[in-house]
């Protein structure tokens, strides 16, 4: 079996004056409501420009409503261009330079896409890991 | 202008190759390099119905562009889970808007936040599950 655990760690010494911000928590990624560890997982890297418009970063091909994991990096480090993150319809967040996200995805129906959109000129650098408890390969064409 | 910085490590032998993620970012205003300087606070919530419930209102904030929501089930059973969904009500699927997730027993989440819509929660369970989870905004 495999295992997958993420980490994440979130410090701030001056947010909120006089108290200094410190939260630190790991999990262990798991097959759908069980203790097995996923075992399937894309990876890889792009480029993304504001003409190619809103691409399917992952299409939802797994079992609807299962437990899948997404990270996303844009690794630009010009502060005018950020990532638009969505499922579908609904644009969850902004990613600007620099930052990432790590986000629950439970592919609620197929129409539910990972997609993302590059805005400001220029491209952009991005990474992202997806990890999955189910997903069946496109047809061939 | 406040500093909060965000790391995150994932590790994995689901490959042969081990996959190590190690990534840390400092949490900025919209198109921008000054720092986020505003926050709900770090809040807790208990549960003990499975009724939708928005934990987190987009009228809350003024700047809505730069904000990032920190989520976590503290729960210990795996079999219990919180949805998440930029929606009034949030299920397995909606039409009208958009379920993003299952958090179940320890699982975290940080993601960026178009306050344009309220985050709604609904928990798996009449069981008391609690959801720790934290708003910064611009």
């Amino acid at each position: 079996m495999a295992t997958t655990t993420a980490t994440v760690g979130i410090t701030s010494a001056d947010l909120t004056p006089g108290m200094s911000l410190g939260i630190s928590a790991t999990t262990t990624l798991y097959q759908t409501g069980t203790t097995t560890g996923l075992e399937l997982v894309d990876i890889g890297a792009g480029k993304l420009t504001q003409a190619s418009g809103a691409d399917a970063l992952h299409e939802a091909l797994g079992t609807a409503d299962t437990t899948n994991w997404v990270y996303i990096c844009n690794n630009s480090t010009n502060v005018e261009q950020y990532m638009k993150i969505g499922i579908h319809e609904t644009i969850i967040g902004n990613l600007g330079s620099g930052e990432w996200l790590w986000m629950p995805w439970n592919m609620g129906d197929g129409d539910a896409e990972i997609n993302i959109e590059a805005e400001a000129s220029g491209e952009i650098p991005y990474e992202y890991a997806i990890f999955k408890s189910t997903y069946t390969l496109p047809a061939k064409t | 202008m406040a500093t909060t910085n965000a790391s995150i490590n994932i590790r994995s032998n689901i490959t042969s190759n081990p996959i190590t993620i190690s990534k840390t970012m400092t949490m900025k205003k919209f198109q921008s390099s000054i720092g986020l300087e505003e926050t709900s606070g770090l809040r807790f919530k208990k549960f003990a119905a499975v009724t939708e419930t928005v934990v987190i209102e987009q009228d809350e904030f003024t700047s809505t562009k730069g904000c990032k929501v920190y989520m976590r089930n503290t729960g210990t059973n795996p079999a219990e889970f919180f949805y998440v969904a930029k929606h009034a009500s949030a299920a397995a699927s909606d039409t009208d808007g958009e379920t993003i997730g299952k958090l179940y027993a320890g699982d975290w989440m940080l993601i960026p936040y178009l306050a344009d819509v309220n985050i709604t929660v609904a928990p798996s369970t009449t069981n008391n599950m609690t959801l720790e989870y934290m708003v910064f905004a611009e």
